[in-house]
Protein backbone atom coordinates (compact mmCIF):
# COMPACT_ATOMS: atom_id res chain seq x y z
CA UNK A 1 0.00 0.00 0.00
CA UNK A 2 1.68 3.53 -1.19
CA UNK A 3 0.88 6.72 0.17
CA UNK A 4 1.29 9.91 -1.08
CA UNK A 5 2.03 13.00 1.14
CA UNK A 6 1.80 16.56 0.16
CA UNK A 7 2.58 19.86 2.01
CA UNK A 8 0.40 20.92 4.18
CA UNK A 9 -0.81 24.25 2.39
CA UNK A 10 -1.06 22.15 -0.92
CA UNK A 11 -4.90 22.64 -0.54
CA UNK A 12 -5.06 25.89 0.55
CA UNK A 13 -6.46 24.85 3.41
CA UNK A 14 -9.48 22.93 1.85
CA UNK A 15 -11.27 20.93 4.68
CA UNK A 16 -13.94 19.20 3.34
CA UNK A 17 -16.19 16.19 5.32
CA UNK A 18 -15.62 12.90 3.76
CA UNK A 19 -18.12 9.60 4.59
CA UNK A 20 -16.92 6.13 3.59
CA UNK A 21 -20.59 4.33 3.97
CA UNK A 22 -20.50 0.28 4.59
CA UNK A 23 -23.22 -1.41 3.56
CA UNK A 24 -21.67 -5.04 3.28
CA UNK A 25 -20.54 -7.84 5.43
CA UNK A 26 -16.64 -8.54 5.24
CA UNK A 27 -15.08 -11.36 3.45
CA UNK A 28 -18.08 -12.78 0.87
CA UNK A 29 -16.92 -9.86 -1.09
CA UNK A 30 -13.48 -7.39 -1.06
CA UNK A 31 -15.64 -4.00 -0.70
CA UNK A 32 -14.78 -3.78 3.39
CA UNK A 33 -11.37 -4.63 2.64
CA UNK A 34 -10.93 -2.51 -0.15
CA UNK A 35 -12.66 0.34 1.54
CA UNK A 36 -10.96 0.63 4.84
CA UNK A 37 -8.16 0.94 2.35
CA UNK A 38 -9.05 4.29 0.92
CA UNK A 39 -9.94 5.14 4.62
CA UNK A 40 -6.29 4.69 5.50
CA UNK A 41 -4.73 6.52 2.58
CA UNK A 42 -7.18 9.22 2.78
CA UNK A 43 -6.40 9.96 6.51
CA UNK A 44 -3.07 11.46 4.94
CA UNK A 45 -5.08 14.36 3.43
CA UNK A 46 -5.78 15.89 6.71
CA UNK A 47 -10.12 15.94 5.84
CA UNK A 48 -12.64 15.02 7.99
CA UNK A 49 -13.92 11.60 7.81
CA UNK A 50 -16.37 9.46 9.20
CA UNK A 51 -17.21 6.00 8.76
CA UNK A 52 -21.08 4.99 8.57
CA UNK A 53 -21.71 1.41 9.29
CA UNK A 54 -25.32 0.16 7.73
CA UNK A 55 -26.84 -3.08 7.17
CA UNK A 56 -24.50 -5.88 6.67
CA UNK A 57 -21.96 -3.23 7.16
CA UNK A 58 -22.15 -3.39 10.60
CA UNK A 59 -20.61 -7.37 10.70
CA UNK A 60 -17.01 -5.47 9.62
CA UNK A 61 -16.57 -4.50 12.45
CA UNK A 62 -17.09 -7.68 14.47
CA UNK A 63 -15.17 -9.14 17.06
CA UNK A 64 -13.62 -12.44 17.21
CA UNK A 65 -13.24 -13.26 13.14
CA UNK A 66 -11.47 -16.15 12.24
CA UNK A 67 -10.51 -16.94 8.80
CA UNK A 68 -8.39 -19.08 8.69
CA UNK A 69 -10.07 -21.75 7.29
CA UNK A 70 -10.93 -19.77 4.43
CA UNK A 71 -7.12 -18.43 4.01
CA UNK A 72 -8.53 -15.20 3.43
CA UNK A 73 -6.53 -12.37 5.52
CA UNK A 74 -8.75 -11.40 9.05
CA UNK A 75 -8.09 -7.70 8.50
CA UNK A 76 -10.85 -6.59 11.09
CA UNK A 77 -7.56 -5.87 13.67
CA UNK A 78 -7.18 -2.68 11.06
CA UNK A 79 -10.34 -1.02 12.25
CA UNK A 80 -8.41 -0.81 15.56
CA UNK A 81 -5.83 1.26 14.05
CA UNK A 82 -7.71 3.94 12.94
CA UNK A 83 -7.71 5.58 15.67
CA UNK A 84 -4.20 6.45 15.30
CA UNK A 85 -5.05 7.88 11.97
CA UNK A 86 -7.26 10.64 13.95
CA UNK A 87 -9.99 8.72 12.14
CA UNK A 88 -12.47 8.74 14.99
CA UNK A 89 -16.21 9.31 13.99
CA UNK A 90 -17.36 5.76 13.44
CA UNK A 91 -21.25 5.69 13.38
CA UNK A 92 -22.96 2.72 13.16
CA UNK A 93 -27.15 1.67 12.47
CA UNK A 94 -28.74 0.54 15.43
CA UNK A 95 -31.75 -0.61 13.64
CA UNK A 96 -29.04 -2.47 11.54
CA UNK A 97 -27.66 -3.79 15.03
CA UNK A 98 -30.91 -4.93 16.35
CA UNK A 99 -31.98 -6.40 13.14
CA UNK A 100 -28.55 -8.57 13.27
CA UNK A 101 -28.51 -8.61 17.32
CA UNK A 102 -25.77 -7.28 17.73
CA UNK A 103 -24.70 -4.94 20.68
CA UNK A 104 -22.11 -2.86 20.80
CA UNK A 105 -20.01 -5.32 23.21
CA UNK A 106 -20.45 -7.30 19.97
CA UNK A 107 -17.75 -4.58 18.02
CA UNK A 108 -14.41 -4.53 18.20
CA UNK A 109 -13.91 -1.05 18.34
CA UNK A 110 -15.80 2.03 20.10
CA UNK A 111 -18.65 3.18 17.75
CA UNK A 112 -21.41 5.95 18.03
CA UNK A 113 -24.63 4.15 17.38
CA UNK A 114 -26.94 6.46 15.51
CA UNK A 115 -30.91 6.35 14.90
CA UNK A 116 -31.81 6.14 10.95
CA UNK A 117 -32.66 9.77 11.48
CA UNK A 118 -29.40 10.80 12.84
CA UNK A 119 -27.76 8.63 10.31
CA UNK A 120 -29.48 10.74 7.43
CA UNK A 121 -27.99 14.28 9.45
CA UNK A 122 -25.09 13.34 9.67
CA UNK A 123 -25.20 12.28 5.32
CA UNK A 124 -26.51 15.32 4.49
CA UNK A 125 -23.75 17.46 6.09
CA UNK A 126 -21.38 15.85 4.39
CA UNK A 127 -19.32 16.62 1.11
CA UNK A 128 -18.17 13.95 -0.31
CA UNK A 129 -19.67 10.51 0.19
CA UNK A 130 -18.58 7.19 -1.04
CA UNK A 131 -20.40 4.39 -1.08
CA UNK A 132 -18.42 1.15 -1.85
CA UNK B 1 -19.53 22.41 -12.36
CA UNK B 2 -17.08 20.07 -11.94
CA UNK B 3 -17.28 16.29 -11.16
CA UNK B 4 -15.35 13.46 -9.91
CA UNK B 5 -16.16 10.11 -10.70
CA UNK B 6 -15.24 6.86 -9.09
CA UNK B 7 -16.47 3.71 -10.88
CA UNK B 8 -16.15 0.77 -8.82
CA UNK B 9 -17.47 -1.95 -11.27
CA UNK B 10 -15.70 -3.76 -14.64
CA UNK B 11 -17.15 -3.64 -17.89
CA UNK B 12 -20.36 -6.05 -18.73
CA UNK B 13 -20.94 -7.88 -15.39
CA UNK B 14 -22.27 -4.55 -13.91
CA UNK B 15 -24.03 -1.53 -15.50
CA UNK B 16 -22.36 0.83 -13.50
CA UNK B 17 -19.41 1.12 -16.01
CA UNK B 18 -22.18 2.23 -18.60
CA UNK B 19 -23.99 4.51 -16.53
CA UNK B 20 -21.10 6.28 -15.31
CA UNK B 21 -20.04 6.74 -19.04
CA UNK B 22 -23.35 8.19 -19.97
CA UNK B 23 -23.35 10.20 -17.18
CA UNK B 24 -19.77 11.57 -17.93
CA UNK B 25 -21.29 12.00 -21.60
CA UNK B 26 -24.24 13.47 -20.75
CA UNK B 27 -22.62 16.33 -18.09
CA UNK B 28 -19.56 16.81 -20.79
CA UNK B 29 -22.64 17.65 -23.30
CA UNK B 30 -24.44 19.83 -20.84
CA UNK B 31 -20.81 21.98 -20.22
CA UNK B 32 -19.87 20.55 -16.82
CA UNK B 33 -16.13 19.50 -16.27
CA UNK B 34 -15.10 16.51 -15.22
CA UNK B 35 -12.10 16.79 -12.90
CA UNK B 36 -10.83 12.91 -13.10
CA UNK B 37 -12.67 9.38 -13.38
CA UNK B 38 -10.56 6.91 -10.67
CA UNK B 39 -11.46 3.50 -11.23
CA UNK B 40 -11.29 1.34 -8.48
CA UNK B 41 -12.61 -2.42 -6.77
CA UNK B 42 -13.19 -4.09 -10.15
CA UNK B 43 -13.56 -1.08 -12.24
CA UNK B 44 -9.52 -1.53 -12.89
CA UNK B 45 -10.96 -4.19 -15.16
CA UNK B 46 -12.27 -1.32 -17.63
CA UNK B 47 -8.57 -0.23 -18.39
CA UNK B 48 -7.62 -4.12 -20.24
CA UNK B 49 -6.99 -3.79 -24.10
CA UNK B 50 -7.07 -7.33 -24.51
CA UNK B 51 -11.25 -7.44 -24.27
CA UNK B 52 -13.24 -8.53 -27.39
CA UNK B 53 -16.90 -7.90 -27.37
CA UNK B 54 -19.23 -9.14 -29.65
CA UNK B 55 -19.22 -6.73 -32.44
CA UNK B 56 -23.05 -6.20 -32.35
CA UNK B 57 -22.66 -4.72 -28.82
CA UNK B 58 -21.13 -1.87 -27.33
CA UNK B 59 -17.13 -1.64 -26.96
CA UNK B 60 -16.88 -0.33 -23.39
CA UNK B 61 -13.21 0.09 -23.23
CA UNK B 62 -12.90 1.89 -26.45
CA UNK B 63 -15.67 3.99 -25.12
CA UNK B 64 -13.55 4.90 -22.27
CA UNK B 65 -10.15 5.31 -24.71
CA UNK B 66 -12.44 8.05 -27.04
CA UNK B 67 -13.17 9.55 -24.28
CA UNK B 68 -9.99 10.26 -23.10
CA UNK B 69 -8.97 11.11 -26.51
CA UNK B 70 -11.66 13.60 -27.31
CA UNK B 71 -12.42 14.92 -24.04
CA UNK B 72 -9.02 15.15 -22.36
CA UNK B 73 -10.28 13.25 -19.24
CA UNK B 74 -8.24 11.50 -16.74
CA UNK B 75 -8.94 7.86 -16.31
CA UNK B 76 -7.21 7.02 -13.43
CA UNK B 77 -6.96 3.58 -11.75
CA UNK B 78 -5.76 2.62 -8.77
CA UNK B 79 -2.36 0.86 -8.85
CA UNK B 80 -3.22 -1.69 -5.49
CA UNK B 81 -6.88 -2.77 -7.08
CA UNK B 82 -4.78 -3.33 -10.18
CA UNK B 83 -2.14 -5.21 -9.22
CA UNK B 84 -4.75 -7.23 -7.75
CA UNK B 85 -6.51 -7.70 -11.15
CA UNK B 86 -3.77 -8.39 -13.02
CA UNK B 87 -4.21 -4.78 -14.97
CA UNK B 88 -0.63 -3.50 -15.13
CA UNK B 89 1.25 -0.80 -17.71
CA UNK B 90 5.05 -1.13 -18.76
CA UNK B 91 6.68 -0.38 -15.66
CA UNK B 92 4.41 -2.52 -13.44
CA UNK B 93 5.05 -5.41 -15.65
CA UNK B 94 9.03 -4.49 -15.58
CA UNK B 95 8.59 -3.91 -11.70
CA UNK B 96 6.54 -7.29 -11.17
CA UNK B 97 8.70 -9.51 -13.55
CA UNK B 98 5.42 -10.07 -15.84
CA UNK B 99 6.11 -11.17 -19.35
CA UNK B 100 3.56 -8.59 -20.63
CA UNK B 101 1.43 -5.75 -20.18
CA UNK B 102 -2.35 -4.83 -20.66
CA UNK B 103 -3.16 -0.97 -19.88
CA UNK B 104 -5.68 0.29 -22.84
CA UNK B 105 -5.18 3.75 -24.51
CA UNK B 106 -6.25 6.91 -22.24
CA UNK B 107 -6.08 5.11 -18.95
CA UNK B 108 -2.67 5.49 -16.42
CA UNK B 109 -2.07 3.23 -13.37
CA UNK B 110 -2.21 6.10 -10.36
CA UNK B 111 -3.21 5.97 -6.55
CA UNK B 112 -5.69 6.43 -4.29
CA UNK B 113 -4.33 9.81 -3.30
CA UNK B 114 -5.85 11.29 -6.64
CA UNK B 115 -9.31 9.78 -5.64
CA UNK B 116 -9.33 11.65 -2.84
CA UNK B 117 -8.04 14.70 -4.44
CA UNK B 118 -10.72 14.39 -7.05
CA UNK B 119 -12.65 14.75 -4.11
CA UNK B 120 -11.37 17.78 -2.71
CA UNK B 121 -11.07 19.41 -6.04
CA UNK B 122 -14.43 18.59 -7.35
CA UNK B 123 -18.04 19.87 -6.40
CA UNK B 124 -19.26 16.54 -6.33
CA UNK B 125 -18.46 12.95 -6.35
CA UNK B 126 -20.50 10.51 -8.04
CA UNK B 127 -20.10 7.01 -6.94
CA UNK B 128 -21.13 4.19 -9.74
CA UNK B 129 -20.75 0.65 -8.39
CA UNK B 130 -22.85 -2.07 -6.82
CA UNK C 1 -28.59 18.30 -0.58
CA UNK C 2 -27.79 14.51 -1.16
CA UNK C 3 -28.28 13.12 -4.45
CA UNK C 4 -29.44 9.07 -3.10
CA UNK C 5 -28.91 6.73 -5.90
CA UNK C 6 -30.26 3.40 -5.93
CA UNK C 7 -29.31 0.65 -9.02
CA UNK C 8 -31.07 -2.77 -7.29
CA UNK C 9 -34.63 -4.02 -7.83
CA UNK C 10 -36.52 -3.96 -4.32
CA UNK C 11 -37.66 -7.59 -5.27
CA UNK C 12 -33.82 -8.42 -4.84
CA UNK C 13 -32.40 -5.79 -1.96
CA UNK C 14 -33.29 -3.96 0.95
CA UNK C 15 -31.60 -1.66 -0.84
CA UNK C 16 -34.15 1.31 -1.78
CA UNK C 17 -35.48 0.21 1.58
CA UNK C 18 -32.36 1.32 3.29
CA UNK C 19 -32.35 4.08 1.24
CA UNK C 20 -35.42 5.43 2.22
CA UNK C 21 -34.68 5.21 5.67
CA UNK C 22 -31.59 7.92 5.26
CA UNK C 23 -33.39 10.19 3.50
CA UNK C 24 -34.56 13.76 4.65
CA UNK C 25 -37.77 15.39 3.06
CA UNK C 26 -36.48 17.02 -0.30
CA UNK C 27 -33.78 14.94 -0.79
CA UNK C 28 -33.54 13.50 -4.18
CA UNK C 29 -33.59 9.77 -5.27
CA UNK C 30 -32.58 8.69 -8.70
CA UNK C 31 -33.88 5.06 -9.44
CA UNK C 32 -31.39 3.45 -11.97
CA UNK C 33 -30.04 0.76 -13.47
CA UNK C 34 -32.15 -2.22 -11.68
CA UNK C 35 -33.69 0.44 -9.43
CA UNK C 36 -35.95 1.07 -12.03
CA UNK C 37 -38.08 -1.86 -10.89
CA UNK C 38 -39.06 -0.08 -7.69
CA UNK C 39 -40.97 2.67 -9.62
CA UNK C 40 -44.05 0.12 -9.70
CA UNK C 41 -45.64 1.57 -6.87
CA UNK C 42 -47.45 -1.48 -5.66
CA UNK C 43 -47.69 -4.89 -6.71
CA UNK C 44 -51.11 -3.95 -7.87
CA UNK C 45 -50.10 -1.61 -10.53
CA UNK C 46 -48.76 -4.88 -12.85
CA UNK C 47 -50.21 -5.27 -16.04
CA UNK C 48 -49.46 -7.16 -19.22
CA UNK C 49 -47.98 -4.05 -20.92
CA UNK C 50 -45.39 -3.76 -18.04
CA UNK C 51 -45.07 -7.46 -17.83
CA UNK C 52 -44.21 -7.00 -21.33
CA UNK C 53 -42.10 -4.54 -20.91
CA UNK C 54 -40.06 -6.13 -18.15
CA UNK C 55 -39.67 -9.25 -20.43
CA UNK C 56 -38.19 -7.38 -22.96
CA UNK C 57 -34.98 -6.48 -20.30
CA UNK C 58 -35.20 -10.04 -19.45
CA UNK C 59 -34.24 -10.63 -23.40
CA UNK C 60 -37.51 -12.85 -23.47
CA UNK C 61 -39.92 -12.71 -25.66
CA UNK C 62 -43.61 -13.91 -24.22
CA UNK C 63 -45.34 -17.12 -25.60
CA UNK C 64 -48.50 -18.19 -24.79
CA UNK C 65 -46.24 -20.96 -22.47
CA UNK C 66 -44.74 -17.60 -21.04
CA UNK C 67 -48.17 -15.98 -20.33
CA UNK C 68 -49.57 -19.62 -18.84
CA UNK C 69 -46.51 -19.70 -15.96
CA UNK C 70 -47.26 -15.63 -15.43
CA UNK C 71 -50.51 -15.98 -14.60
CA UNK C 72 -50.54 -19.43 -12.57
CA UNK C 73 -48.11 -17.60 -10.37
CA UNK C 74 -50.30 -14.24 -9.97
CA UNK C 75 -53.54 -16.60 -9.47
CA UNK C 76 -50.92 -18.51 -6.92
CA UNK C 77 -49.65 -15.45 -4.93
CA UNK C 78 -53.42 -13.92 -4.83
CA UNK C 79 -54.32 -16.83 -3.31
CA UNK C 80 -51.51 -17.91 -0.96
CA UNK C 81 -49.93 -14.44 -0.65
CA UNK C 82 -46.32 -15.79 -1.72
CA UNK C 83 -45.06 -16.96 -4.90
CA UNK C 84 -44.34 -20.55 -4.94
CA UNK C 85 -40.80 -22.22 -4.40
CA UNK C 86 -39.84 -23.97 -7.28
CA UNK C 87 -40.27 -27.35 -6.28
CA UNK C 88 -43.76 -26.33 -5.49
CA UNK C 89 -44.23 -24.34 -8.73
CA UNK C 90 -43.39 -27.00 -11.14
CA UNK C 91 -45.70 -29.98 -8.71
CA UNK C 92 -48.73 -27.78 -9.78
CA UNK C 93 -47.74 -26.27 -13.18
CA UNK C 94 -47.92 -30.57 -14.04
CA UNK C 95 -50.77 -30.98 -12.05
CA UNK C 96 -52.85 -28.08 -13.98
CA UNK C 97 -51.12 -28.22 -17.55
CA UNK C 98 -49.41 -31.35 -17.61
CA UNK C 99 -46.61 -33.77 -16.83
CA UNK C 100 -44.64 -32.43 -20.02
CA UNK C 101 -44.85 -28.81 -18.10
CA UNK C 102 -44.02 -30.15 -15.05
CA UNK C 103 -40.70 -29.90 -14.28
CA UNK C 104 -37.52 -27.61 -14.21
CA UNK C 105 -36.04 -28.57 -17.68
CA UNK C 106 -39.69 -26.56 -19.14
CA UNK C 107 -39.65 -23.86 -16.47
CA UNK C 108 -35.76 -23.02 -17.33
CA UNK C 109 -36.18 -23.30 -21.14
CA UNK C 110 -38.97 -20.37 -20.83
CA UNK C 111 -37.17 -18.52 -17.86
CA UNK C 112 -33.45 -19.32 -18.51
CA UNK C 113 -32.75 -17.42 -14.88
CA UNK C 114 -35.36 -19.88 -13.29
CA UNK C 115 -38.82 -19.05 -12.85
CA UNK C 116 -38.23 -17.69 -8.67
CA UNK C 117 -36.00 -14.88 -10.15
CA UNK C 118 -37.10 -14.39 -13.41
CA UNK C 119 -40.61 -15.39 -14.33
CA UNK C 120 -41.63 -13.43 -10.43
CA UNK C 121 -39.95 -10.85 -11.72
CA UNK C 122 -42.05 -10.21 -15.05
CA UNK C 123 -45.27 -11.23 -13.07
CA UNK C 124 -44.58 -8.36 -10.75
CA UNK C 125 -44.18 -10.38 -7.41
CA UNK C 126 -41.63 -10.53 -4.78
CA UNK C 127 -39.31 -13.73 -4.94
CA UNK C 128 -39.92 -16.96 -3.15
CA UNK C 129 -38.48 -16.52 0.10
CA UNK C 130 -35.02 -18.60 0.52
CA UNK C 131 -32.59 -20.63 -1.93
CA UNK C 132 -33.49 -21.56 -4.90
Amino acid sequence: MSEEMYEDDEYDGIVKKFMYVNRKAPYGTIYALESLEVVLIGAAFDQDISLAFMDDGVYQLKKDQDTKATEIKNFSPTYRALEMYDVEKLYVSKDSMDERGLTEDDLIVPVELVSAEKMSDILEEQDVIFSF
Amino acid sequence: MKFAILVNEGPYTHQAADTAYHFVKAAIDKGHEIYRIFFYHSGVNNGTRFTSPPQDDRDLVQNWSRLAEEHNVDLDICVAAAQRRGIIDKDEAERHGKDCHNLAPGFRISGLGQLIEGGIQSDRMMVFGD
Amino acid sequence: MILHTVNKSPFEKNTLISCLKHCKPGSSVLLIEDGIFAALENLSDWTEEIAAEIAQTEEIKMSENHWEVVTFLRDYYDEFQIAPAVRVLTKAIGKKFGKEKGNSKYLYELFPYGPAKQACKIAGLPKPTGCI
